[in-house]
């Protein structure tokens, strides 16, 4: 057994409101520039909110995630073998076609989409198919991480995919939980709540060894992870962020570092006004007084929520702001809150002077992960 | 406005024969690993005295059985460990809800009233993923471990005691709720299981 194997990420792939590819998903986030627009993909009449950030031509989900699982695995450069010898962990959401399928078309719901994402793409190991809302994406990332250390599994490709469509939409504006002004507001005054928006992602995790043997570039590494609950509502988060917090504390602890380490965090801040609270405590807790001299940003203000997705596509993003060096932008600020006393980055990027940052992701159910990536 | 027209399909072959490649065998037989875990307590809807009985309502889940039966049959079985909770602060103890097809009632609704051109009412939104009422079994007894929901393919009590034997092997949690659920076809209350793992001797 491969005890304390480090976890490498080999591949990526991404699709958003940004565009589609790693380049266009960091230029995106660096420029800063909200991708919410009226949609027009299906009809938005009686709703009390009617802009997400929606990419154009967009597939079917089961196209999209295709289509980015080719593109992670060409990335990483496998060949038929490699691909053969790899997992495949799908996050997505459950239950019927969340975006209606062409007729004649015979495309598969949840749970047999991973087997037919597995077997159109070469892709012969186990699969798995995570529904944990929000948090789905990063629990399967933070799982795919523990096999892959324990020996259990070299390789597991992660895809996630949500792309905006009328039955979510219609739920989350019921609930009131869309930005009425049209604009998310991570950790700002005066904040309203979320806006969704398409998400489609896929990674390659495979052990050091394993990407050594075959000579595969390593673009970071997942270093540390942590799942925690907040036993607290079906809904929102505990107030005291206790969930996320030792989430946070279990990522630092798997990686060997100390809170000190961390240069950056990619904040889950959706734009909701107690969930952004909660996670402000969160930091708080965890970093203590160095919380508020620590870079934060949510990228949500830029691509949108892509709710089973949101974990990989913001993973992503953490991974090329390291690699590339500079911190991305927070959209949508108006004015300090003094319950998110945090160092929030807005009105450009700023240097990335660190090797290590952190991932937060919160569901309903108080649902929390962390993950942390090392460039290192 | 009308949908956008979606592309076509996306193959991702790279090279001959890929596509439609059945995975092997050997993968789709392949155990995950589970050994490290025990059983505490466990519990079951219906059981004996359920006949012609739906499980209680919970406040603020509507129009589905689906959580009435996850809170039912949680209830049950950690009733049956530690009478009437809640457990101390700091047992991480993970929910592990495990349902292929998940609320398809409450999702039926849903999409028959949004193409009608319907309104939603509220509470559709608080309930529409498996999270919630996980997250209240969890507020109820105090679990404050990991909350993980799995669409499983295979056989679902294996699949969700290998998450449980992965979260206890990591140590996220000391021991792991295993809810399993399915709605009958016509959306009335199926069956579901509860289990309680603890963790066992590893092999």
């Amino acid at each position: 057994m491969a005890e304390r194997e480090t976890v490498r990420i080999t591949g990526t792939y991404a699709l958003s409101a940004l565009g589609r590819g790693a380049d266009a998903l960091l230029a995106g986030v660096l420029t800063g520039t909200p991708a919410f627009t009226p949609v027009r993909r299906f009809d938005t009449t009686g709703r009390r909110v009617t802009v997400a950030a929606t990419a154009p031509d967009v597939g079917t989900l089961a196209g999209e995630l295709t289509d980015a699982i080719d593109r992670a695995v060409r990335a990483a450069g496998l060949d038929r073998a490699g691909r053969a010898g790899s997992a495949l962990f799908l996050a997505t959401h459950g239950g019927p076609y969340s975006l209606p399928v062409p007729q004649g078309w015979d495309e598969p719901t949840v749970p047999a989409l991973a087997g037919h994402l597995a077997a159109r793409c070469g892709l012969r190991g186990r699969t798995r198919t995570y529904t944990t809302a929000c948090v789905s994406a990063s629990s399967a990332v933070a799982d795919a991480a523990a096999l892959i250390r324990r020996g259990d599994l070299e390789r597991v490709v992660v895809a996630a995919g949500y792309l905006v469509e009328p039955d979510q939409y219609a739920l989350f504006d019921a609930g009131r939980a869309l930005a009425a002004d049209g604009a998310v507001r991570p950790f700002s005054a005066g904040r309203k709540g979320l806006l969704l928006g398409d998400g489609v992602a896929a990674v390659v995790l495979e052990s050091a060894g394993a990407a050594a043997r075959r000579g595969a570039e390593s673009l970071a590494s997942v270093a540390g992870w942590g799942r925690a609950g907040d036993a607290y509502h079906p809904c929102q988060p505990h107030p005291d962020g206790l969930g996320l917090a030792r989430a946070a504390e279990a990522a630092l602890r798997r990686a060997g570092l100390p809170p000190e380490a961390i240069g950056y965090v990619n904040a889950n801040a959706t734009g909701t006004p107690f969930s952004d609270a909660s996670e402000a405590a969160a930091l708080t807790r965890v970093f203590g007084g160095d919380a508020g001299r620590l870079p934060v940003s949510s990228t949500k203000s830029v691509h949108g929520h892509a709710l089973e997705a949101s974990g990989l596509l913001e993973l992503l993003v953490t991974v090329l702001a390291l690699r590339h060096g500079k911190l991305p932008v927070t959209a949508g600020w108006l004015g300090p809150d003094p319950q998110c006393p945090l160092d929030v980055i807005r009105d450009a990027p700023r240097p990335a002077r660190t090797e290590h940052a952190l991932t937060f992701n919160a569901a309903f159910g108080g649902a929390d992960t962390a993950l942390l990536v090392s460039t290192s | 406005m009308t949908a956008s027209v979606p592309s076509p399909p996306r193959s991702c072959t790279s090279g001959p024969g890929e596509t439609g490649t059945t995975p092997a065998e050997g993968a789709a037989t392949a155990r995950w690993r589970n050994d490290g875990v025990v059983v505490l307590a466990e519990a079951r809807w219906p059981e004996a005295g359920d006949e012609g009985a739906g499980p209680a309502g919970v406040a603020g889940f509507v129009h589905s059985p689906f959580a009435p039966l996850v809170a039912a049959v949680a209830e049950r079985c950690l009733a049956r460990r530690y009478g009437t909770g809640p457990l101390p602060p700091g047992n991480r103890t993970a929910v592990v809800l495990v349902s292929a097809g998940g609320d398809t009632a409450g999702a039926a609704h849903v999409r028959a009233t949004v193409a009608a051109g319907g309104r939603i009412g509220p509470l559709f939104f608080f309930q529409s993923v498996p999270n919630s009422v996980a997250g209240h079994v969890a507020a109820r007894w105090g679990l404050d471990g990991p909350v993980v929901c799995l669409s499983p393919a295979g056989d679902p009590r294996a699949e969700g005691q290998a998450e449980a034997d992965l979260l206890l092997y990591d140590g996220d949690a000391a021991q792991a709720l295993l809810i399993l659920i399915e709605l009958a076809p016509d959306g009335t209350p199926g069956e579901a299981t509860a289990v309680l793992l603890g963790e066992g001797t590893r092999q």
